[in-house]
């Protein structure tokens, strides 16, 4: 246990500690990384909570430089990996070699680990590698295991995924099936920066200065942190106010919105509420607040709801994505009264 | 270390002496290949301005036009280990970072597992037409770029510095070659194209390699000069103006982008991305300590754009039904985009 442990500490003190440490890896985060501040805050949303990250962009965002300055901070062990059209499950999961053994001199199989075995993957461009390889790795993200020849090998933890997957539509791509994106606690959208940051973001990377990140808290404390966040209380309202937005965004039900009969093939499962509520916890105690508010919930539906709603041909048709699905959500399931504060 | 001085073995050299050095050192590197190399101009100029930037390079060309001579000479000039890897379509990326083999110990008799380093730990890598290899292997190449380390069964092991990069592609056949995808492209600082000769170029080739004369070359620099220039040129600096039209001129190639020119909407399906504004200033700022100079020019960023640009971005199928090419379209960025006064001269 590090000096830095919340154990035996008051929940509002361990609280207060989290918020502390947010602000020091945000500090750490900023002398690299320029901008993107609601991708920064959504990707550390999910790490607290737990959950893996899909994100769109093109390349040369400093999504790399993100998650690996983000390890660093927390003292995490980094891998990244190009997903290609001729990657294998096992150049991610691992195989098996013959080894002697030094002592008895007997020939035997060893299981040597795959990159999958560290605390932070970055899957890069997980569309370009077909549907076999992509499973195998969504399988490990779900069981935080690796299964090969019988044996299981427990991943280390804490473990997350960060995904990316390019948005121009190219020959050659192999886009994930919506069962395999559910996966994913966020999906995160990631654009160019306003022109004004691109000049700074030049002016920093083309000079002599190398920022050096410093660790903030360890690997040990994160999982802390991320039990904290699970055993944050919310009100059974606020709760009941994420399963009617999932449970709304679903056609078919004599009570779903006409919109939503108009514009969605597939509504939110039940993981959809799932990370509503987790990333609502998260949330409230990353900004010192020991319960969770409609506010929580609502700032989620973005991130969680987004690959969640599959928008119909009807709505591509019309100019209506999910983020506008969304928004008209938001507007039209009523709150909890106890929540508005 | 203070902001204007670069260390060279151990001492502190004041910037503006260094670039001297720099400048100085150019010109010899540049006799020197001219002892072999015909012609060519525009891809030397090129090729050393990566060198002096730290980046890698896309060499692009038809056979028979002094690729290979072009970057071996380079390297035997500059003192470094140098390797060619032909890409085949049955590399594995085991054959460029290195594999783990199973040896005997002569004296126990026991078999241990040993790392032994592929050709990827040189100075200056040649990687011979890498559309040729499938994509797993390309990106087991792009990963060492990027990272400078090999890491194998748990073991990291990094390669000596400094480390570059040159790969060709065939663009003469189609068949059997994969085109390497935008983002990897995109880690390569600049794309080098280079062209026949001219008749009397060629007429003094022939003659040369066909002469009973050996060439002598001389070695200049070394790995640890070399090292101290590329921390030089990150020492030059930008005008704000010219980093403002860096950045501008970059973000109008992208379609996406609200308030796209016309001919970019049209021609482009994607645009250049983070990575060529930065190597274009990289690149301006080796441009600027080749000639000695402590400060950024117009025509410094003027000369990057192209061989920066050309590999980023993307042209539409119109595009090629009108037999646009990427160079035209650059060509009408630069004319799109308002020029700071600086540069008007």
């Amino acid at each position: 246990m590090t000096a830095d442990s919340i154990q035996g500490m008051k929940a509002s003190e361990a609280i207060a500690k989290l918020g502390e440490h947010r602000q020091r890896i945000l500090q750490e985060i900023g002398k690299v990384i320029i901008g993107q501040r609601e991708v920064v805050d959504d990707v550390i949303t999910a790490f607290f909570a737990g959950g893996h990250c899909l994100i769109t962009g093109v390349p040369g965002l400093a999504k790399t430089l993100l998650i690996s300055s983000l390890g660093r901070a927390m003292d995490l062990k980094f891998r990244r990996v190009q997903f290609t059209p001729d990657l294998m499950p096992s150049d991610i999961t691992g195989t098996e070699v013959l080894e002697e053994d030094r002592a008895s001199g007997k020939r035997q199989l060893r299981f040597r680990p795959g990159p999958v075995f560290t605390n932070i993957l970055l899957a890069d461009e997980i569309n370009r590698t077909p549907p076999k390889t992509q499973a195998a790795l969504l399988e490990a993200m779900q069981e935080h295991q690796v299964t090969v020849s019988g044996t299981t090998y427990p991943l280390e933890e804490p473990f997350f995924v960060l995904a990316t997957q390019n948005p121009v539509e190219q020959e050659g791509t192999y886009p994930l099936p919506a069962l395999q994106q559910d996966r994913f606690m966020f999906s995160l959208y990631i654009d160019y920066l306003p022109r004004n940051q691109e000049v700074e973001v030049i002016n920093a990377t083309t000079g002599a200065s190398v920022a050096d990140i410093k660790e903030v808290i360890s690997g040990a404390q994160l999982l802390e942190y991320q039990q904290l966040v699970r055993e944050t209380p919310v009100a059974a309202p606020i709760i009941q106010y994420a399963v009617a937005l999932v449970s709304a965004s679903r056609p078919g039900k004599p009570t779903t919105p006409d919109f939503i009969k108009d514009y969605v093939s597939w509504g939110a499962s039940i993981r959809g509420s799932h990370y509503l509520v987790l990333a609502g916890k998260a949330r409230a105690v990353l900004a010192g607040r020991p319960h969770v508010s409609v506010q929580d919930i609502q700032a989620a539906a973005i991130p969680v709801l987004r690959n969640r709603i599959i928008a119909n041909f009807h709505a591509s048709s019309q100019g209506v994505d999910s983020v506008e699905i969304i928004r008209r959500l938001l507007k039209s399931v009523p709150m909890p009264k106890s929540g508005l504060s | 270390m203070s902001p204007s001085t670069v260390s060279v073995a151990a001492s502190s050299v004041p910037i503006q002496e260094v670039l001297q050095r720099l400048k100085t050192a150019r010109l010899g590197i540049v006799q020197e290949l001219r002892k072999l190399i015909v012609g060519q101009d525009e891809a030397i100029d090129q090729l050393l301005t990566a060198l002096f930037a730290g980046g890698h390079c896309m060499i692009q060309g038809p056979p028979g036009t002094a690729k290979t001579i072009l970057v071996a000479t380079l390297a035997r000039v500059l003192n470094l280990e140098f390797k060619r890897i032909q890409f085949a379509p049955d590399l594995m990326p085991s054959d460029i970072s290195g594999s783990e083999i199973l040896e005997e110990d002569q004296t126990t008799g026991h078999r241990v597992v040993k790392f032994v380093k592929g050709p990827v730990f040189t100075n200056i890598l040649m990687a011979d037409e890498i559309n040729r290899t499938p994509p797993k292997t390309q990106a087991a190449l792009l990963e060492v770029m990027q990272e400078k380390q090999v890491t194998l069964g748990g073991q990291t092991t990094a390669l000596p510095q400094p480390f570059y990069v040159l790969a060709t592609q065939n663009s003469m056949e189609q068949e059997g070659t994969y085109t390497l995808p935008e983002a990897q492209q995109d880690r390569f600082m600049l794309s080098i194209v280079m062209s026949y000769l001219t008749e009397a170029q060629e007429a003094a080739v022939v003659a040369q390699s066909t002469s009973a004369r050996k060439i002598e070359l001389q070695r200049l620099l070394g790995a640890a000069e070399l090292l101290a220039f590329t921390q030089a040129v990150r020492l030059v600096t930008l005008p704000e103006k010219l980093g403002k039209y860096v950045v501008d001129l970059v973000a109008t190639s992208r379609p996406s982008v609200e308030g796209a020119p016309d001919f970019i909407k049209e021609y482009v399906s994607w645009g250049a991305g983070l990575r060529a504004s930065q190597n274009i200033v990289l690149a301006a700022k080796s441009l600027a300590a080749q000639d000695g100079r402590m400060t950024v020019g117009a025509n410094d960023i003027r000369k990057a754009l192209v061989p920066v640009l050309r590999h980023r971005i993307g042209l539409s199928f119109r595009a090629e039904v009108d037999h646009v090419d990427v160079e035209s379209i650059i060509a009408k960025l630069i004319a799109a985009v308002p020029v700071p006064s600086e540069m008007r001269n």
